[in-house]
């Protein structure tokens, strides 16, 4: 390959910056961009405050070119994205908005509702902020809360950031930024996007292909490369376990995974396609998918997070699990020479385990249209309402005839075992019975014969037997 | 005066502001990893440093035996280990400290060290330390009237138990120094702690070295809480060792994985009481045993015990009480500071207790709690001697219950929960009195150093220190009103050993009182030179109607006399003249508490120099099925004196009942068997998001409220609001119990998580 294709290209402070990884000793492949900003002289004001994407200090926004030749800006948590992972795009920090004697908007709003106390959160809510201040005018609370979920504050209690985000988003989202829009657009068109990125180092390996087939041949090169479809896992191997991780394939470039595909009786859906734009473009088709993803993570990782890479890390708590089962998705998984589709049920083995093959990769997850018989509900209890990992989740699949008798019921639970399980004697016991409360109270008590769960730090097994059956008993309520 | 927004605020918003992490310190930085004990209870056998030594880019790795002085520490009773030496006692304990050029380096050595454990049973919660008698100190008991007297005379006594859990202070800046050696044992420590005196004085101890070598500077901390109060000592101590013997620049900063492992947490509590009544629901007698997990070693345990006593009663008068405390010894990590200071845990078990009694005679809680709220002029004495002055419960009361409604909204509720079988809405109102001065009466001092420049600016220093808070802003707004000039004339400096010495902490929401009085003190000095200079200019080649100096007023950046006004110089040339004069523009301030004693014996005395008072009402929704709860609404009416800011007063009040939800519903800490932290990270361990607050929050100051004897008769505010937070514990609770038609107590503790709320609901069905 050529030697040129070792560099990775991004705009910083409206100039791009090239960093090659092949001749340098400052960054590595896996230095994150909170580690890179704090190693500036000029962007200390993105803070680390977990280094696991769950408080938002670290929040930058990145711009990019989208389809109609605009830019659009979104809320990241710097820690959980890879140096490599700026190539092509514009990364703006807290400085690039405003000085304390010129402030943005959204700065001004903070100070004057006395949003800040000790200020240690506050870079990564203005960035947030600032996200929403490009996308939403006059955002409404939901809006607000949507946007600033993933930003802890241990100071305020929020009252004043939400005053702020309200008093500062009425602008149509104009600012600075807007004016230098077009010439930003063509310095980063003027970035390479077309041949394979390969930093090939002594000690690591980062690809990033930008058409899948040159990912499946990486692929079958490297056959022990993990795969970085968004990385919020991938990246707290590095961050949280100080793991060295030897060769990455990062797919997140690939235009052909970020397809939507509508057939006849199914919808596909692209492995590389974000969760937030997926819970947006969603909201009719699958309503129970994109409701569980309202409240899955924050804005910030579902920004970066995809459906390809929750399924594959293949986590007993993984959130969309359960609901893309009760929807009877399947997986379609790529290599060089073949596609197959499997049942998503019988796509994960074990714990973190799959059926996907050293040479594969998941293209899309192809999820049937429902017909209007089928009653589909998810679940999710956590701590937490907002960015918390669920407790016990649950997607359930409803089929009832005329006289209301249950044809046909699938109950998956997350967070009961170590894979996403159904409650099958429940299910046994329901069938052929009348779908009405006496029948769902009898049912009840037969989930705690199906799971034998763990107590842990989100919950002891007591706790979450209680919250599988009585989940039941709300899917009774939720449909009548 | 016009609204002052937060000293730092344009510098937070424009990621300009400084915290340690952001100095710029020389290249020769090295960083500094802590390796601890993965064990809760064991003897070190043997360990071997030498392959991590190896390791290029580490400068060093300390054991105990590389200390240069003793190694022992701790802020009041020294019996912390810096380094363990062949015994650990909790997991996150040091065992060795690595200096290397970069944190990977150091994860490499750090990897590369043998530790041979022999591990030991642990003991992990207050049930086992009792068991096997682990007590860390004797209990401590405070009595009056005549409990055993008072038990034959009530009409009813019942009895019960609540459990409070720990909190972890989760500030969003870990704890972090950077320690910079200079000239010979010179050492300049740069420390996000709330106690600059007493961090330099440790680390001068550790390092075997004078105070006066030690300086140690805060500019501000990204929130602190109190877990900074001591527990910024040893990061600091690790950071200064490490750096005197590279004689290189060491910065150490924890993971947050490290300092949710490492660092104490509020107190975990188990009481236990004994409560008689009469019909009405008057307290005869309240007898309390309460039981603490102390961790480790002793750190601030007994202040904290000292002020579970004295807040044990809340609002309430008690004419017989027995109040007992028991810190016990276990292996986990010692306990510490946490706004409140063991003031919530004590005043969770009466409210608990008076709730219990409402159950018991079938009447609303609030109607007992205001029954016994202390009096004005009698039944005001508290348990310790102090009486109650300017008691301001009942006119708390009074406005909070018409402006939330209570009454009204109290009969809707139930009318909603007859209607709902699956949703149930809870109710309630509670009250906190906050004693105000630290409970160690020595403590309460603070100074001040004030220098004027000839153009007219002026660098306030004082012992306090920057969290968030807005001390800063309001020693700033002081300092401006005291020396009648404009704000933007004065700065605050940052906090440093070196211009204040001898200080307490930031702590006991004490800072503006004390800092602020010294502040004023030394600008009073100042004054008074000040003004005896432009007397005599004023007098000049006058030989009647002479100015005189108690009628000089520093007013809009103005000097004048007040009887002959046209005598007036600006501020700014009046220093000229002043400094020609050759007087000097400079003057330290001191504060004192007044009036403040204790007895720790007797238990009695008057350790507070006033109380602040503050009620809330809190409507929830409940989902019984999933145990999620909606805070509908809040109301708070908080007694904040005569305010000094009162956007920032309101951001302390909100701020904090946020965090006293959290403590009361969604944070939780878990220790398994061999006494791991379960919830050691931000993935388990979930503080308030955006979305965990009141959909309605109604915060106010209660109007027309100055307070005798303090700075702009002013009140602290920092703590007191955090235990508002009850409103929402019992209004949770009253939900839960409108199930059984509010004939059963649900069985419920802090926290009430969704999971700790249906195995309560389910609980109360089976009764």
């Amino acid at each position: 390959m050529a030697s040129n294709n070792s560099i990775v290209s991004f705009i910083l402070d409206g100039k791009i910056v090239n960093i090659d990884f092949n001749n340098n000793n400052k960054y590595t492949p896996i230095t994150t961009v909170l580690e890179y900003l704090r190693s500036l002289p000029k962007h200390k004001g993105v803070k680390e405050g977990c280094a696991e994407g769950d408080c938002g200090a670290c929040t930058v926004a990145i711009a990019q070119i989208n389809n109609y030749n605009q830019l659009t800006y979104k809320a990241f948590n710097s820690c959980m994205i890879f140096l490599p992972q700026l190539h092509g795009k514009q990364l703006i920090t807290v400085e690039n908005l405003g000085t304390s004697n010129v402030l943005h908007p959204v700065q001004k709003a903070m100070v004057t509702n006395d949003a800040s106390q000790c200020g240690f959160c506050t870079s990564g809510v203005v960035m947030s902020l600032f996200a929403l201040y490009k996308n939403i005018n006059n955002p409404n609370k939901k809006e607000i809360d949507d946007a600033l979920a993933g930003n802890l504050c241990r100071c305020t209690g929020y009252r004043p950031i939400i005053d702020a985000a309200t008093q500062a988003c009425a602008y149509d989202g104009i600012d600075k930024f807007t004016k230098n829009e077009a010439e930003i657009i063509s310095l980063l068109k003027s970035i390479n996007k077309f041949s394979t990125i390969a930093i090939e180092n002594d000690t690591q390996k980062y690809y990033i292909p930008f058409t899948l087939y040159e990912a499946l041949k990486l692929k079958e090169k490297h056959e022990d490369a993990i795969i970085l479809n968004g990385g919020t896992d991938v990246a707290l191997r590095v961050t949280k376990k100080h793991e060295f991780i030897a060769e990455i394939i990062d797919i997140s470039e690939i235009n052909e995974l970020k397809q939507i595909k509508v057939n006849d009786n199914s919808i596909e859906i692209g492995a590389g396609i974000s969760l937030e734009e997926i819970k947006i473009t969603f909201e009719n088709n699958f309503p129970q998918l994109s409701s569980l993803l309202s409240v899955f993570g924050s804005k910030q990782i579902r920004n970066k997070g995809t459906l390809g890479g929750n399924i594959g890390s293949a986590s007993p708590i993984g959130d969309t699990i359960p609901i893309l089962m009760a929807y009877d998705a399947s997986v379609i998984l790529v290599s060089t020479k073949n596609e197959r589709k499997i049942p998503l049920r019988d796509f994960i083995t074990a714990y973190h385990k799959t059926e996907m093959e050293k040479n594969e990769l998941i293209k899309s997850v192809d999820i049937p249209k429902i017909d209007k018989d089928t009653i589909i509900k998810s679940y999710k209890i956590s701590k937490r309402k907002t960015l918390d990992i669920s407790t016990v989740s649950a997607g359930f699949r409803l089929n009832l005839d005329e006289n209301l008798i249950i044809k046909d019921i699938k109950l998956f639970y997350g967070g009961m075992a170590a894979t996403t399980k159904r409650a099958e004697k429940t299910e046994s016991f329901l069938i052929g019975k009348k779908w009405e409360r006496k029948t769902v109270e009898q049912a009840m008590p037969i989930i705690f014969e199906d799971f034998n769960p763990l107590s842990d730090a989100r919950s002891s097994d007591e706790g979450r037997k209680i919250m599988a059956r009585n989940l039941l008993l709300k899917f009774y309520l939720d449909t009548n | 005066m016009k609204k002052v927004y937060h000293e730092s605020g344009v510098f937070h918003v424009s990621g300009e502001a400084v915290y340690i992490d952001d100095l710029s310190i020389n290249n020769q930085l090295l960083i500094c990893k802590i390796v601890h004990s993965t064990y809760a209870h064991a003897t070190i056998k043997s360990f071997d440093l030498s392959k991590a030594k190896k390791i290029e880019g580490v400068h060093e790795i300390l054991s105990y035996k590389d200390l240069p002085a003793k190694n022992i520490t701790g802020p009041i009773v020294q019996d912390e280990l810096i380094l363990a030496e062949d015994e650990v006692s909790f997991i996150g304990q040091g065992i060795f400290i690595i200096a290397a050029e970069s944190i990977e380096i150091a994860y490499e050595a750090e990897r590369l060290i043998k530790i041979e454990y022999e591990p030991l049973e642990p003991i992990v919660t207050i049930e086992q330390a009792m068991e096997k008698g682990s007590k860390l100190n004797p209990t401590q008991t405070m009595e009056c009237g005549d409990v055993e007297k008072a038990k034959k005379e009530s009409q009813h006594i019942i009895e019960g138990e609540i459990k409070n859990g720990a909190q972890e202070q989760w500030y969003l800046e870990t704890q972090i120094s950077v320690a910079v050696p200079g000239e010979g044992d010179d050492m300049k420590v740069y420390s996000s702690t709330q106690h600059p005196s007493e961090t330099q004085t440790l680390v001068a101890e550790a390092l075997g070295i004078k105070k006066m070598d030690v300086e140690v500077e805060t500019r501000r901390m990204g929130g602190a809480f109190g877990g900074k109060e001591s527990q910024a000592n040893i990061i600091a101590i690790y950071a200064a060792l490490l750096s005197k013997k590279t004689k290189q620049p060491v910065k150490l900063r924890l993971s947050r994985e490290e300092d949710q492992i490492m660092t104490g947490k509020r107190h975990p509590f188990i009481s236990k009481f004994k409560i008689g009544f009469n019909n009405e629901g008057i307290i005869n007698f309240y007898e309390v045993d309460m039981h603490t997990n102390a961790g480790a070693s002793y750190d601030l345990t007994m202040p904290i015990v000292a002020r579970a006593l004295t807040h044990a009663e809340n609002s309430y008068y008690i004419p017989n009480a027995k109040i007992s405390a028991t810190p016990w010894k276990t292996n986990i990590a010692s306990n510490t500071a946490f706004r409140g200071f063991g003031g919530p845990q004590g005043m969770l078990v009466i409210e608990s207790a008076i709730d219990k009694i409402a159950y018991y005679l079938k009447k609303d809680a609030s109607e007992i709690r205001y029954k016994n709220f202390y009096g004005i002029d009698d039944r005001n004495i508290t348990p310790y001697g102090e009486i109650v002055e300017n008691n301001r419960l009942y006119s708390i009361w009074d406005k909070l219950i018409k402006s939330s409604e209570y009454k009204k909204r109290k009969v809707e509720i139930d009318k909603f929960n007859k209607e709902n079988e699956f949703f149930k809405k809870g109710i309630a109102i509670t009250p906190v009195k906050f004693g105000i001065s630290f409970n160690t009466s020595f403590l309460n001092q603070a100074g001040a150093l004030v220098n004027i420049y000839t153009d007219g600016t002026v660098l306030v220093n004082h012992g306090g220190t920057e969290m968030g808070q807005g001390l800063h802003t309001k020693i700033r707004q002081i300092a401006a009103l005291e020396l009648g000039i404009d704000i933007v004339n004065i700065k605050v400096n940052a906090t440093t050993t070196a211009k204040i010495p001898n200080t307490s902490a930031t702590a006991a929401s004490s800072g503006t009182d004390m800092n602020g009085m010294a502040v004023k003190n030394a600008i009073d000095k100042l004054k008074k030179r000040i003004a005896q200079v432009i007397v005599d200019e004023f007098n000049k080649d006058k030989e009647q109607t002479l100015s005189k100096i108690e009628n000089i007023i520093f007013n809009n950046d103005y000097i004048f006399d007040k009887i002959n006004t046209e005598r007036k110089i600006s501020f700014a040339k009046a220093l000229s003249i002043v400094y020609k004069s050759r007087i000097s523009l400079s003057a330290t301030g001191y504060y004192k508490t007044p009036n403040i004693y204790y007895n720790k014996d007797k238990q009695k005395g008057r350790p507070f120099h006033y109380y602040a008072f503050g009620m809330s009402v809190s409507e929830i929704l409940l989902d019984t099925l999933t145990g999620y709860v909606k805070m509908l609404r809040t109301d708070i009416l908080h007694d904040a004196g005569k305010s000094i800011n009162t956007n920032i007063d309101i951001g302390q009040i909100e701020g904090g009942f946020v965090q006293g939800v959290g403590w009361c519903t969604i944070e939780e800490c878990k220790w398994d068997a061999k006494g791991n932290l379960l919830n050691n990270s931000p993935g388990t361990y979930k503080i308030p998001g955006i979305t965990d607050i009141p959909d309605d929050f109604r915060v106010n100051l209660l109007e027309d409220a100055p307070n005798p004897n303090t700075i702009r008769q002013s009140k602290a505010v920092g703590e007191p609001p955090f235990m508002l937070a009850f409103s929402v514990f019992f209004a949770i609770k009253d939900a839960i119990a409108s199930i059984g038609n509010h004939q059963i107590e649900p069985n419920l503790n802090i926290p009430a998580t969704n999971e700790h709320i249906l195995l309560a609901i389910e609980e109360l069905k089976k009764k």
